[in-house]
């Protein structure tokens, strides 16, 4: 176990730069996840850590020492696979063993090894069957008990769940937050899932475009996204994004909200403050995330941070616990997240509070951050 | 595409059709063997007076014992066993060389990949389509300079060199199908260039050696062109000596033993079709449609 | 090592010349047993480059130099230019060659196309004994084109062949002499190759048609199309792959094609079947013309490139858009 620190890494294919600068470094026992879509660089900036690909320039830095030009053997890591990648030659306990066959590490030692790592992941019955034998979520944990066999100072996951269904990538996410909760050891997950991003991370790297987005604790990159790439792929439903004009009036900044039947709604801005002087008049995106436009609730409905609204109901999906209701300020559509019962009918008029206080700013053009 | 009619098929004029005409596919090409099969256990007497599908009045083996051991194949008039062990002393070492570096170069093609090795790749598939004929004469100089004109050494050599772009063609297209996630994952345990390849390729390459194998056989124990330039008198390999055998002009042609020289010829390659036919087909389609 | 705290901060730090720096006393530290791992590739591969580049491209380039030599029965590099071309195309043989192969070779691949679809479709109709049926079409693939041309020599041997099967069975008018008639000699060749090569192209063509998905079948069949009609319209077109690389196979093994001509017909009567791959033999080595045989290999060469380059060019591109 150990801290991971990477400092300017660069990466570039033919004339493609795949990696464009990437500073990100945890410290002994975090959970780092690099999220973003695909043809981000996640998986190259993985296989980097890795080793298995040569990087540009820059460094990489496992516990303290430089691993840059290491061969991937001498880097003491462990990779769980999207694939699994079992060698399908061997057996389970052979797969597991492997690692520790080629490093050496005696017999019986070995054998001991297998049965902790089998305990632990629950496939002692597994051991002497093939991967062809296994179904999908066994052959998921024998790949991490490849991984747990040696004891590396760093654990790499590559999409690990990508390939199991629905129910059992819940189950297996779970699983996989109690080890690292148990075992406390270092871990770079892969993913492309903004929920399993949120779940299992101490800090998420969002990445697009070879470039880190925004580094921070899953909160923080919830409440807090950098600009609008982040806002929008971090957050299921996604954030709203409504393009209003700012106005300002005794100092007191607001974005101007028009419902399909002309009500004018002046938006608070509460955390305004002169910097956004220059864009009053001018056109800018609020960040809203669905939750925070709600039915009305009395208790909270009076907060200085809250505004209300009236507009039709256009779409309402139920998910169970609340009904996404789709409206119309501006000529764009809102999603609004109500409890069930106090939801209205489709085509008639409801009443809405918006809280105000987590709401963002971002400049139409460049998409980044105003507020 | 098996079952191409919703319903069953059932007994029509339509079905009867294509029963007939595949039972005509079925006569036109058994007929050959059958024709030498047949006369291969006549006399020449047998011969003149029947026709080709006629039974033999008696079967004889004179035919068959002549061609193994007192045949004139030219000059010589030992029969065609000579050659017929030349071609397996020139078939063995040539498949299993070519093989092996097929599928070490098929590993390194797919697995380990640097610069310039895809366009090497490119080069190499010209080799398997170039007609050997422009590159014959050079070899035979080559082969002389060598101390390896007219020696099965020389022939095993050249077939090792011309076979390579097909083995490795083979090993390169069922090894790209292989994860390379395996290799990265092998490479983070430890394991290097060769351990990777003994431990976690090899042990899968099962089929895909069956299929290069049995190709690489028919090439080269059927090869006449190598074997018609680079040989000498007693290293010929049986293709040559039986078309040595069979186009001789001095005295009576004795079809019953041309035959039954063409027979111990197909042997091999027609025991090795019959035992694996499944994997000699693959290699076929496979070798051909994807290159 | 402490952790950046860097929060909310876009992480697209300019280049530093420390971190370049920083990176060469590691690059050293790589120890020989690493870098021997880092060059097994390249040594592996190595020698097969080697003999690739030097025995094939290498023996091209040679023989295209002998090839403007005057070269008979040793190689000699007295520079004659385009003489041996010249010489070549008055040639009359290599005339005779040049027309046998045109014929040859495209009635070979046509015919070969044609059984080889025909069989392809009617073993897919659910055959009993497909497999047993299969196995007899393609056995003589197996076998050495030497084989196969001493089989036929015996089959259509004027006189005791093919025609006294027919005279007795009652057709007593029956002749059949192509194989030493110079003018019909070549159509044996073509009956041999067809025999030998067809079974491919069915084995090409039913793994072709087993890999059409059955429900594009079944929702033509709703459409209301018969199956003659689904198979012209539908199937066939699918399958043009297969024709286009059963066509590069059968156009390969029609210039290659010498064995069969050197145990059918000698090249006889005559040299009226001579093709270009037996005129090259017996101008090279039987008549010690070697420049003269370089050129023609070189043109060989020449026709193989115009039918594999555009072929091998559409490859490549369908597989880097894949």
């Amino acid at each position: 176990m150990a801290a991971l620190d990477i400092q300017n890494v660069k990466k570039t294919f033919g004339n493609v730069d795949v990696l464009k600068g990437i500073n990100l470094s945890i410290k002994d026992g975090e959970f780092l996840i690099l999220v973003g879509p695909s043809g981000c660089g996640k998986s190259t900036l993985m296989n980097s850590i890795a080793g298995l690909e040569e990087v540009t320039s820059g460094d990489i830095c496992i516990g303290g020492g430089a691993v840059t030009h290491l061969p991937p053997k001498d880097r003491d890591i462990a990779m769980v696979f999207q694939s699994y990648a079992l060698y399908p030659s061997m057996s389970v306990r052979d797969n597991i063993a492997f690692a520790l066959e080629i490093r050496k590490v005696p017999k019986a030692e070995r054998i001991q090894e297998v049965e902790r790592v089998a305990d632990l992941l629950q496939i002692s019955h597994l051991l002497d069957r093939k991967p062809s034998q296994l179904s999908g979520g066994q052959r998921q944990r024998v790949a991490m008990g490849r991984a747990l066999a040696r004891q590396p100072k760093i654990y790499l996951f590559d999409e690990p769940l990508s390939n199991l269904d629905a129910k059992l990538r819940v189950e297996m996410r779970t699983e996989i937050k109690k080890l690292h909760q148990r075992l406390k050891t270092t871990i770079v997950y892969v993913t492309h899932d903004q929920i399993e991003a949120m779940t299992l991370a101490d800090r998420i790297a969002v990445m697009k475009d070879g470039m880190v987005q925004q580094f921070g604790t899953p909160q923080e990159i919830y409440d807090n996204p950098a600009n609008m790439f982040v806002a929008g792929f971090m957050g299921s439903p996604a954030m709203n994004f409504l393009r209003c004009e700012l106005t300002c009036g005794d100092g007191r900044y607001a974005v101007r909200a028009i419902t399909k039947d002309g009500r004018e709604y002046a938006l608070p801005l509460v955390h305004a403050d002169a910097r956004l002087q220059p864009w009053v008049g001018k056109e800018v995106v609020l960040g809203i995330r669905p939750e925070l436009i709600t039915h009305v609730i009395p208790h909270k409905s009076e907060a200085d941070s809250v505004a209300h609204f009236t507009a039709r109901v256009e779409v309402a999906e139920p998910t169970g616990p609340d009904t996404l209701v789709l409206v119309e300020l501006n000529g764009q559509e809102v999603d609004c997240r109500v409890d069930p019962r106090e939801q209205r009918p489709v085509g008639t008029d409801m009443e809405f509070m918006v809280d105000m206080s987590k709401a963002v700013l971002f400049d139409p053009e460049t998409e980044e951050r105003l507020l | 595409m098996a079952e191409l009619s919703l319903n069953k098929p059932r007994f029509t004029i339509g079905r009867l059709f294509v029963y007939a005409t595949l039972l005509l596919g079925v006569l036109f090409y058994l007929m050959p063997l059958l024709v030498m099969l047949l006369t291969s256990f006549k006399s020449m007497d047998d011969i003149r007076s029947g026709n080709l599908l006629a039974l033999p009045d008696a079967f004889l083996f004179d035919a068959w014992i002549k061609a193994w051991s007192s045949a004139c194949t030219g000059v010589a008039c030992d029969g065609v066993q000579g050659y017929f062990w030349n071609s397996f002393q020139i078939t063995i070492p040539a498949v299993l060389i070519s093989t092996f570096l097929g599928a070490l170069n098929g590993y390194v093609l797919t697995k380990w990949k640097f610069r310039g090795s895809d366009l090497f790749f490119g080069l190499m598939l010209f080799g398997c389509f170039i007609p050997f004929q422009v590159v014959i004469l050079p070899m035979a100089q080559t082969l002389g300079w060598l101390g390896l004109a007219n020696t099965t050494t020389g022939l095993v050599f050249v077939h090792i060199v011309y076979g390579m772009s097909f083995t490795t063609l083979f090993f390169r297209n069922f090894y790209v199908a292989v994860p390379t996630e395996l290799v990265n994952a092998a490479r983070i345990d430890g394991a290097g260039f060769f351990t990777i390849f003994w431990r976690i390729i090899l042990p899968l390459s099962g089929p895909i050696f069956v299929v290069c194998i049995i190709w690489q056989f028919t090439q080269v124990w059927n090869d006449f062109l190598f074997g018609v330039v680079y040989s000498g008198g007693d290293t010929k390999p049986i293709t040559v000596a039986l078309n040595n055998l069979v186009n001789t002009s001095t005295g009576v042609k004795e079809y019953n033993v041309d035959m039954a020289a063409a027979m111990i010829a197909a042997l091999p390659t027609l025991i090795v079709y019959v035992l694996a036919g499944k994997y000699f087909v693959r290699g076929l389609t496979a070798g051909a449609v994807k290159g | 090592m402490a952790a950046h705290e860097m929060t909310q901060s876009a992480a697209t730090a300019s280049i530093s010349d420390d971190a370049t720096a920083g990176t060469e006393p590691v690059r050293r530290g790589v120890g020989f047993g690493e870098r021997v791992q880092r060059l097994l590739p390249k040594l592996v591969l190595g020698p097969t480059m080697l003999t690739t580049l030097l025995f094939i491209y290498g023996y091209v380039i040679w023989t295209g130099v002998l090839s403007v030599t005057k070269s008979r029965f040793l190689p000699q590099y007295d520079f004659v230019g385009l003489l041996q071309y010249e010489k070549l195309l008055d040639n009359d043989r290599w005339g005779v060659a040049s027309l046998n192969i045109v014929i040859f070779g495209g009635l070979f691949i046509l015919i070969c196309l044609g059984l080889g679809v025909l069989m392809a479709i009617l073993l897919d109709q659910k055959i009993r004994a497909e497999g047993s049926i299969r196995t007899i079409f393609l056995y003589p693939m197996a076998l050495s084109f030497i084989v196969t041309g001493t089989a036929w020599k015996w089959i259509l041997n004027p006189g005791l062949g093919l025609e006294k099967l027919l005279q007795d069975w009652g057709f007593e008018q029956f002749t059949f002499d192509w194989l030493v008639d110079p003018d019909m000699a070549i159509y044996t060749l073509v009956i041999a190759a067809v025999w030998q090569s067809s079974g491919f192209v069915m084995a090409l063509f039913l793994a072709g048609l087993r890999g059409v998905d059955n429900s594009i079948v079944k929702a033509a069949q709703l459409d209301g199309a018969s199956m003659p009609t689904i198979y012209r319209r539908i199937i066939l077109p699918h399958l043009r792959p297969v024709f286009f690389s059963a066509f590069i196979i059968l156009s390969h093994i029609a210039i290659k094609s010498f064995d069969l001509v050197m145990a059918l017909t000698g090249g006889g009567p005559g040299y009226s079947t001579d093709l270009p791959a037996t005129f090259m033999y017996t101008t090279a080595f039987s008549r010690g013309q070697m420049a003269l045989g370089s050129a023609s290999a070189m043109l060989m060469l020449g026709v193989v490139l115009a039918i594999l380059i555009p072929y091998l060019y559409s490859e490549l591109r369908g597989k880097n858009n894949g």
